[in-house]
């Protein structure tokens, strides 16, 4: 049984669609039929910019159909559709967004991932919240983490161990004290971690104390608007340095989860503060809700 | 997504995220985003051809079958005046009307 609901948006939309078409047909015949003799010669390899002549209009959810789609009813992802709507705001080059842009990407990702998220959060922002983001290397969580402890697990160390640790440490110091005091909270935040460029924010030099309160391990969610694929993180490190070209670093972990591992290890990726305030919202990867 | 010339001036998450709200299937709601965009793209289309001449309207939809997107808005920008407000305009008006569908579609 198809929602009323549905049934009514599809019947009035095919019908618009029908009246639009019908228009542009009768108003512009002629250009069309040339276009249409004329298409060999110019090899144009595909109409599909026009998208005159096919139409899902025709392929409404009825009858037959119906059955075939409650069957693939679970091919389709929702991140099917996160990718669409961001598609439809993100510009072709990876810029600085507007913030009326910032703003629709703040609803889409609030939306599709159940948790509220936006580029500025108490009145404070980082300078951008679409850029790219390159691999950054492990942490070390406490004195004397090394390669060899700073695993939790063999499929871990098989995954990660290539990264390498950095030879610095975090730009908030050690997580934790000492092994014996490392908690899941430690783990985790060392496992999802960013680096971002805080000492870009607007107005940085003046509100230093303030922005390094701010920034300490805040939580961000991390969106490969490509695959919408996506990550909740915290800010566990400064950088990288402006002349990198990146934007933000992501972990290992972090870099794998999104897919941008490969052979560049740097894209496109969105970063919004999360507002929770009771830290409700768990680290590591989230699925879209709907 | 396919990108089409005008992509980057009309957003049409607005409607997906409203029929997101709704008690639809994924293939309902797709279908339904399918369509809008559709009628979008069709307005737009009526609207750009509208302003063209019969020579410039062979060129644009050359281009428009190419998908050469540069090209569509030097074309569009020597030929018309304020383009970009009117597909901007064009496509707000019937993004109004299919939410005000979508409000009535609440009511059945």
């Amino acid at each position: 049984m198809q929602n009323k609901q549905y049934q009514f948006l599809r019947n009035k939309w095919v019908r618009k669609h029908r009246d639009l078409a019908e228009k542009l047909s009768k108003k512009h015949r002629s250009s069309f039929q040339w276009l249409s003799e004329n298409s060999k010669q110019l090899a144009l390899g595909s109409l599909g910019g026009l998208m005159i002549l096919t139409s899902p209009v025709n392929k409404g959810l009825t009858g037959p159909q119906v059955k075939i789609a409650s069957e693939e009813a679970q091919k389709i992802d929702n991140k099917v559709f996160l990718i669409s709507d961001l598609s439809s705001i993100l510009p072709n080059e990876v810029r600085p967004l507007t913030s009326e842009e910032e703003s629709r990407v703040g609803e889409i990702l609030s939306k599709t991932f159940g948790m509220k998220v936006s580029a500025i959060l108490n009145e404070l922002r980082l300078n951008r919240s679409y850029g790219l983001i390159g691999a950054e290397q492990h942490l070390r969580r406490y004195p004397g983490d090394t390669m060899s402890t700073h695993f939790d697990n063999p499929d871990d160390s098989a995954n990660y161990y290539s990264s390498g640790i950095a030879p610095g440490l975090g730009a908030w110091g050690y997580f934790a004290t000492s092994s014996s005091h490392m908690t899941l909270e430690d783990s985790m935040r060392e496992k999802y971690y960013i680096a971002v460029q805080t000492f870009l924010a607007p107005d940085f030099n003046n509100k230093v104390a303030i922005y390094r309160d701010f920034f300490r391990f805040r939580k961000m969610l991390v969106v490969n608007p490509e695959n919408g694929k996506a990550v909740v993180t915290v800010i566990g490190d400064v950088g990288p340095s402006e002349w990198t070209g990146k934007h933000l670093g992501g972990s290992p972990e972090v870099m794998k989860h999104l897919e941008r591992v490969d052979g560049a290890m740097k894209g496109p990726v969105l970063y919004y503060f999360i507002d929770d305030p009771n830290d409700l919202i768990p680290l590591g990867p989230v699925e879209p809700v709907q | 997504m396919k990108k089409y010339f005008y992509s980057h001036v009309v957003e049409t998450s607005s409607i997906s995220l409203t029929l997101a709200d709704m008690d639809l299937t994924k293939e309902e709601r797709k279908h339904l985003i399918d369509l809008a965009q559709e009628n979008l793209h069709h307005a737009i289309l009526e609207a750009v051809l509208s302003e063209l001449s019969e020579k410039d309207k062979q060129e644009f939809l050359v281009l428009l079958a190419s998908d050469e997107h540069d090209k569509i808005w030097k074309l569009l920008s020597e030929r018309v005046d304020h383009i970009e407000d009117k597909i901007k305009q064009t496509a707000q008006d019937l993004k109004k009307e299919l939410h005000n569908d979508i409000e009535e579609s609440k009511k059945q």
